[in-house]
């Protein structure tokens, strides 16, 4: 009999433990909120943003955002960055080119900026929902010192549960179709050392969330 | 991992004279328990229980629905591209990586934080076969670097200092001596980065399985879970059978419910989903994913009265909050698992006699139930594992007798109250302020003085008073 | 917490059931709870037949042992309408133990169930059954208290803010915090000789606390937690020492109560 039988068998044969017990309810979230309310729910995810040490650029045109961008970038001339299809921000890949700065091949593990999209923002926790895909590797938000993340003002959801219930609006397929999501809380720390709180372990030691707040459409 | 949980007295021992190991201990402990606190009741207190039962429902759901939550997850992952095994034991755990490491041709391994490799002893296994293995979180760096094993399962090195720290990395790294935890980092980050790029297998541990949607899910601060799950073309993971839940939304209270118990977090900076191997025309991530579903006596907790134990999600709040832990680390427990849910789940996976101090190790005060956020009994467990041992006549005879005796007497009010009072005229004999070499008293007499037998006992009085009424009343 | 509800105990004679520590111990703990409650007008009876619940036994694993003690416990208790005991631990062993050390006996197992709905812990009698939490009392001289919170009664019977309650309202008493009242005092039991290093250190700890405190009276409401404490206290020479909360409440009694 296969490991795989054996397991399951043994599962099966005993006694099943809670087998009353009532399903927990779905609707509670963790952190609850009001979910109506967009101006606070804004301010809540710049506020947790920044509680995190996330830096957040709030913009209200390409141009504004453009510019901080680049001010993140400078002086590099290299950056990893996604395809600009995935990046809700028009003429990002114009503003890039004419202050001359290149796109590195995708596994370039020497860049110190990283520039990516966004699925969602959590308002909550202050956090990015980050999906891969094609034309969205997952190294650009992992291995530069220095992560981007372009959001847009309407991409915010209250929070979790929020986004969970709108992914299985939309059918589980698609999120079981990105091999890999991740919910990004601020850079990547550790107080592994006497409890001391460092920023910037391996990933990421600062997170700049460009939000764009504006209408254009890229 | 070998267990020396029976070394237990010894070590604890040892570990209540080393002053550096009890201020590193209290140190930690104490601000995880406080962050623990804030984070979990951020919304107040009545939220935070609510939450506390809305964690054990979901963990109670998963472990009344295993078998078939299994079988949907292994459907699920398979359909995602990943490959699921199954190991019943800790043999098995290694012959399967053994295997994958070879048909890949892996020459180096990075790992990020699995208990269960621990448990089943990998990393030896690996090296065996020789391949390197590089542990890549930072306290699993660390203790890698100093040869010794976990002290505590979230926060692994809470037993060195600082200095130690420095000392270790100048002295096997070459390190500049700094007193500066970040540029200590900093120099981890750097020496890693090279192993990050060049591995050919990561392995990692699993926080979570989403059985609904075939979702292996981790919960990292560093980054280095992402890094071994990213850029090696290999990807294996470690998950204990346990570790399914059912759905997208108890995923989502447990993956919130963690970090706060565990260190005061509302979210992990990396809460990561892997939902398969990379996708075509994707330009990085692992090309094989490895999910093995790990037994290694899982099962065998499943079929006792033990089974709520399985679902701890691994926080550590209850060592945090408990003093017997505070007062010895974790070391002292002897296996990969310390505090409350050591002293529970050693003796169930490993040797009940092996293991027979750790249920002892304990003087039930009931602060692991309190702060565990999936409501596990705890103290009831240890004290079910108390009456195990005698039951398996695993408790030295000396005890055995003393409590028969004890119990023959107690059950008599007569014979109760003449050894009292034997015990009361006997005291006068005994010198108070210092050590007596009385067996058990002994170590009482230690420290403390003992309590002095009444000259009369309460019944005494009362029947006194009684009879004295009966006669006022005659009279 | 959850617990059944309870038939309230007022109106009800009362049967003492007084534990073995202080029996042979701590008297004086017993007498002043017979006081109290007669100051209050209730009618107490002791049956002497009584002994040791158990405990001890059962929390090393000997249920065996323990049954039999359980067992005298239900027949000598059994048509008690209310039983009130002055320690949390053994309120703990006979409400939440007594059903499960008789599982597999259903007629002993109905029995457990139908005494624990019917047993007090002291402080949760006078506060919650009786619904009293100022009983008319005043000390003669001011003093400063602290109150340990023992952990079976805490975490068990979610006891302490009835001790509270009732000390606060005490004339002349004054009650300030101490720091980790909540943190185990180490005794444990059996604990307290099976690993007496591990028990002598939390106890330590418990002390270093008592001492950098501004009470010289501690009070709590287990004579075990009390007789630990205690013991560490005379050991070291410091000058705080432990009572029982019933003790210090009868101390408020009107003179004449006071000696009955």
């Amino acid at each position: 009999m296969s490991s795989r039988d054996a397991i399951l068998r043994k599962l099966r044969a005993a006694q099943t433990p809670f087998a009353d017990a009532p399903p927990p309810d779905p609707h509670l979230p963790v952190v609850p909120l009001d979910t109506g309310n967009r101006a606070a729910l804004i301010e809540r995810f710049i506020a947790q943003a920044e509680a995190l040490s996330s830096a957040i650029h709030r913009c209200a045109s390409p141009d504004e955002a453009h510019a901080a961008i680049l001010r993140v970038i400078a002086p590099d001339e290299r950056v990893l960055c996604w395809d600009f299809a995935h990046i809700p921000l028009p003429g990002l890949d114009a503003a890039l080119d004419r202050a001359g700065i290149a796109v590195a091949p995708p596994g370039d593990a020497s860049a110190r900026v990283g520039i990516t999209g966004a699925d969602a923002a959590l308002a909550a926790t202050g956090s990015l929902v980050i999906s891969s895909g094609p034309g969205k590797a997952r190294q650009v938000s992992l291995l530069p010192l220095v992560h981007i993340a372009v959001v847009r003002v309407d991409q915010i959801v209250p929070h979790m549960e929020a986004w969970i219930a709108a992914l299985r609006a939309a059918g589980t397929d698609a999120f079981a179709a990105a091999s890999s999501t991740v919910i990004v809380s601020g850079p990547s720390r550790t107080a592994d050392i006497a409890m001391e709180l460092i920023l910037g372990m391996h990933g990421p030691g600062a997170l700049h969330i460009v939000l764009l707040d504006s209408e254009a459409q890229p | 991992m070998r267990s020396e949980a029976g070394r237990f007295v010894t070590a604890a021992r040892q570990a209540l004279t080393d002053t550096p190991l009890q201020d590193a201990v209290k140190r930690a402990t104490d601000t995880a328990a406080r962050k623990r606190d804030l984070a979990m009741f951020a919304d107040g207190r009545d939220h935070g229980e609510a939450l506390r039962q809305q964690a054990a429902a979901a963990r109670h759901r998963a472990l009344s629905q295993l078998p078939a939550l299994l079988e949907q997850a292994e459907e699920r992952l398979t359909a995602n591209g990943a490959t699921v095994l199954w190991a019943t034991d800790d043999a098995e755990v290694c012959r399967h990586v053994q295997a994958i490491a070879a048909r890949h041709n892996v020459q180096r391994v990075t790992k990020s934080k699995s208990m269960i490799s621990e448990e089943v002893g990998l990393n030896d296994a690996l090296i065996a076969a020789g391949i390197d293995v590089l542990e890549t979180d930072l306290g699993e760096f660390i203790i890698q670097l100093a040869e010794e094993p976990p002290s505590h399962i979230v926060t692994p090195v809470i037993h060195k200092s600082k200095d130690a720290i420095r000392d270790l990395f100048v002295e096997k790294l070459g390190m500049p001596p700094t007193d500066d935890a970040q540029t200590m980092a900093r120099f981890a980050r750097e020496h890693l980065r090279a192993a990050f790029l060049s591995a050919e297998m990561g392995i990692s541990g699993g926080n979570f399985i989403i059985a609904e949607t075939g979702t292996l899910c981790l919960v990292t601060n560093e980054g280095n879970g992402r890094m071994v799950t990213t850029l090696p073309r290999v990807h294996v993971a470690l998950v204990g059978i346990e570790k399914v839940v059912a759905t997208l939304e108890d995923y989502a209270l447990l993956t919130q419910v963690l970090p706060r118990s565990a260190t005061g977090q509302a979210l992990a900076v990396y809460t990561h989903m892997i939902n398969g191997p990379r996708r075509p025309g994707e330009n990085d991530g692992p090309e094989a994913l490895y999910v093995i579903l790990v037994d290694n006596g899982r099962s065998a907790i499943y079929e006792t009265e033990y089974a709520e134990v399985l679902g701890c999600i691994r926080c550590g709040a209850c060592m945090n909050a408990c003093p017997i832990y505070e007062a010895t680390g974790g070391h002292a427990y002897g296996w990969v698992y310390p505090g409350p849910i050591g002293a529970v789940i050693t003796p169930l996976l490993t040797d009940l006699k092996e293991a027979s101090p750790l249920p002892h190790a304990s003087s039930l005060c009931g602060k692991c139930r309190e702060v565990c956020p999936v409501d596990i009994d705890l103290p009831r467990m240890l004290l079910d594992l108390r009456r195990d041992l005698v039951n398996a006549g695993h408790t030295p005879p000396p005890w055995t007798v003393g409590i028969r005796a004890w119990s023959a007497v107690a059950r008599s009010p007569r014979a109760f109250n003449a050894a009292a009072r034997a015990a009361h005229i006997a005291q006068h004999a005994l010198p108070q302020g210092r050590k007596l070499p009385l067996g058990p008293l002994g170590g009482w007499t230690a420290s403390r003085n003992l309590p002095k037998v009444a000259a009369q006992p309460f019944r005494a009085w009362w029947a006194a008073r009684e009879k004295a009424r009966d006669r006022d009343e005659q009279s | 917490m959850d617990f059944p509800p309870r038939p309230s105990p007022i109106d009800q004679p009362v049967a003492l059931y007084v534990t073995c520590l202080v029996d042979y111990l701590s008297p004086e703990v017993g007498i002043a709870v017979v006081r109290l409650l007669e100051h209050l007008g209730i009618t107490v009876t002791f049956p002497a037949a009584q002994t040791c619940c158990g405990q001890p036994a059962y929390n090393g694993g000997y249920q065996h042992e323990a049954r039999p003690l359980a067992e005298r416990f239900l027949d000598v208790f059994h048509d008690a309408p209310v039983i009130v005991c002055p320690s949390g631990s053994c309120t703990t062993m006979i409400r939440h133990e007594y059903p499960r050390l008789f599982a597999n006996d259903p007629a002993r197992a109905e029995q457990a169930r139908a005494i624990a709905a019917r047993t007090w812990e002291f402080t949760e009698y006078l506060v919650d059954g009786l619904g009293r939490t100022d009983l008319g009392l005043r000390l003669r001289a001011p003093q400063t208290f602290a109150l340990h919170d023992s952990c079976h009664g805490l975490r068990h019977l979610g006891l302490g803010r009835q001790a509270r309650a009732l000390l606060g309202a005490v004339e002349n008493a004054t009650v300030v915090p101490l720091e980790d009242h909540d943190e185990c005092c180490g005794f444990g039991g059996l604990f307290s000789v099976k690993m007496p290093d591990l028990s002598a250190a939390l106890l330590s700890k418990k002390i270093a606390h008592i001492r950098a405190g501004e009470a010289p009276t501690i009070v709590t409401g287990d004579v075990s937690c009390m007789m630990h404490m205690n013991g560490g206290l005379a050991r070291q020479g410091a000058s705080q020492r432990v009572r029982h909360i019933a003790a210090v409440l009868a101390d408020g009694l009107p003179e004449g109560m006071r000696h009955a």
